[in-house]
């Protein structure tokens, strides 16, 4: 049965219908799917199978990403209220856009698939110096600083992702936390990551939640 | 001599020039042409634009010319207060006309733009470009689609929000203004000359939304953008989104006779969809050519012209060429594709 709500989800999902996402989940809430269950057997599932389908071929459009990141973490707040006791949660990602980018799509979608992950995510805002990026995630201990871009020059800024790096050289910070990157201009250059001195860069929102994840489960081993 | 003009009208009419039409979109750079030390300079003056536009077209040798600032002006047209500048890249919009919901009820749309005073210098470099370049190289404009409008009014992550999730009486609310606005500047554009007109919609590429919001939502808001002012002068373009699926119901429906196809659309699949039709531009993936070799930039210039060259009505052309493009590549770029070009 969980199989079955899996597939009518993600259809529904895929078809950008968030009512019908919803109506499904709230069904199965119905006919005693626990609010856990649900979290893991049922959305933690379908984003995994998102990251599968569109790392072998499918190939999902934004309107898809924004959806699935939408529900999912609408779902997952929704049901974490319900939750017996208080959810593990994997760790704590700080994210912003580069110095001089006000873009937020970007970020919002990343956000969301992270949060349906049971990774909690603290929103530094737009524009966001290189400074505030290291300190906050130093005061929320995350292990990841994730940082949105839209245009070439808020990419690869001095402002940017490279001061990001030097500040965390600069106080020994490089084994405690990593820089993930992403946005437009990652895109069309899959190397940009490297020439701004990140560790990781995701394509989409989707396999920017298994990027992070795994790096995040990674670190701690 | 043959011009920029010549051998466009040469593409569309699918006769043969010397060579294809090489469009070579530079803006920001006009200001490091003219020693402008800031792009918030460059940018307060119509004449420093057209200066820059014609200074770099001679220098390099391509076909066409740009009336455009940056895209944010559109914003600032319906009451945007604040750019941000920066040193090394386009401005962009800082501060959102749109706020909450109840600003869309008060958005207000300029009767006639062409004597807003916001649109004097745009005026004053479309005037100084017609006079110095008019019928010798094209005069682009780009003005962005009714749908794609309001990511900078709201940003774009509220208008998905508004997009998809609604009240829909809100969003068409939203969206009859921002077409009514595109008529409105189609107009003052052609008004003042310009000889193309880049129909900017991320919304009309299936990278955006499935090929069923496709034909429900976007197609719809591009009919009412495009069909009470003809098309004739018009380009596709999905700001360097695919387009290729969607090259049949667009020509069929909206009959736009121009692509300007993504450099991830497949070149020799984009010709063969648009046929003998209309025009297909060929379009490199200028981010790359900041970091390219010279013979990295050679051959993939050489690949994208190969592949819609034959048989003519064959454009090649770049997208918004990033600030940090070294000069020499904007050499190899160009002088490649007026070598392999070449008829
Ligand atoms: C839609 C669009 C527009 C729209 C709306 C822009 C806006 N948001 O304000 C319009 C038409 C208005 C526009 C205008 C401009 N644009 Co534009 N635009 C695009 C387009 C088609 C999509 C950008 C977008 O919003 N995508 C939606 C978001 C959600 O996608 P995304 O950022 O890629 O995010 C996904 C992934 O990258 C990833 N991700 C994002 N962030 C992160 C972070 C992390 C940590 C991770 C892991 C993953 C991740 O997950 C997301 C979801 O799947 C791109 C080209 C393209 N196909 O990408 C050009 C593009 C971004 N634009 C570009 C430019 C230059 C501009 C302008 C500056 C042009 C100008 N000279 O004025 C203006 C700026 C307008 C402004 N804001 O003032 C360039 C930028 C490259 C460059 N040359 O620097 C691009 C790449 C086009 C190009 N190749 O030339 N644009």
């Amino acid at each position: 049965m969980l199989t079955e709500i899996i597939t009518a989800y993600n259809e529904a999902v895929f078809d950008t219908d968030r009512d019908r996402a919803l109506e499904i989940i709230h069904q199965a809430v119905e006919n005693g799917i626990s609010p856990e269950d649900i979290v893991f057997q049922v959305v933690i599932p379908a984003m995994e199978l998102m990251i599968k389908s569109i790392s072998e071929d499918f190939d999902a459009n934004l309107a898809q990403h924004f959806m699935a990141s939408q529900i999912a973490a609408q779902v997952t707040d929704e049901m974490v209220a319900k939750f017996q006791k208080s959810p593990e949660i994997i760790g704590t990602v700080v994210i912003g856009t580069s110095h001089g980018d006000m873009h937020t799509l970007g970020k919002r979608i990343v956000s969301g698939c992270l949060r349906s992950l049971m990774i909690e995510v603290v929103d530094l805002g737009v524009n966001v110096a290189p400074e505030k990026f290291v300190d906050e995630a130093l005061a929320h201990n995350s292990p990841i600083i994730a940082i949105s871009s839209m245009m070439m020059h808020t990419a690869r800024s001095e402002l940017g992702c490279t001061k990001v790096r030097e500040i965390l050289k600069e106080r020994n910070l490089e084994d405690k936390i990593k820089i993930v990157v992403g946005g437009a201009p990652y895109r069309w250059d899959p190397n940009l990551y490297k020439t701004v001195q990140a560790d990781a860069w995701a394509e989409d929102g989707i396999t920017a939640g298994k990027v992070i994840k795994d790096l995040m489960t990674g670190m701690r081993k | 001599m043959t011009t920029g003009m010549d051998r466009l009208v040469a593409a569309i009419n699918g006769e043969k020039s010397d060579r294809i039409p090489v469009f070579c979109n530079l803006l920001d750079q006009g200001a490091k042409e003219l020693g402008i030390a800031t792009l918030k300079e460059y940018y307060s003056k119509g004449e420093y634009v057209a200066e820059g536009q014609l200074k770099m077209r001679e220098k390099y040798g391509y076909d066409n010319l740009w009336s455009l600032f940056y895209v944010g002006k559109e914003a600032e047209l319906l009451g945007c207060q604040k750019i941000i500048y920066a040193a090394d890249g386009p401005p962009n919009v800082e501060d959102y006309v749109i706020k909450s919901y109840d600003d869309i009820a008060k958005l207000e749309v300029p009767d006639d733009i062409g004597s807003c005073p916001l649109f004097a210098e745009e005026l004053k470099c479309l005037q100084i470009l017609k006079r110095e370049a008019g019928g010798k190289y094209p005069i682009c404009a780009y003005i962005t689609a009714s749908m794609t409008l309001p990511a900078i009014l709201m940003g774009m992550d509220k208008w998905f929000e508004l997009l998809f999730f609604g009240p829909h009486e809100v969003r068409d609310e939203l969206l009859t203004k921002c077409c009514n606005f595109f008529h409105k500047e189609v107009t003052a554009y052609r008004n003042a000359g310009a000889d193309i007109i880049l129909y900017a919609n991320p919304f009309g590429s299936t990278d955006f939304v499935p090929m069923k919001q496709f034909h429900n939502l976007s197609m719809p808001w591009m009919k009412k953008d495009v069909e009470p002012l003809g098309t004739n002068d018009m380009v596709y373009y999905c700001g360097s989104s695919r387009m290729n699926n969607v090259i049949d119901p667009v020509f069929e429906q909206l009959n736009i006779k121009t692509y300007y196809l993504s450099p991830n659309d497949d070149v020799a699949a984009g010709k063969k969809a648009v046929a003998n039709r209309g025009l297909t531009w060929g379009v490199i993936n200028d981010i790359r050519l900041i970091d390219w070799s010279e013979d990295e930039v050679r051959c993939e210039v050489k690949r994208i012209i190969e592949a819609g060259m034959a048989g003519g009505k064959f454009g090649f052309g770049t997208l918004v060429m990033p600030y940090k493009i070294p000069e020499r590549n904007i050499r190899v770029m160009l002088e490649t594709a007026y070598e392999v070009g070449r008829y």
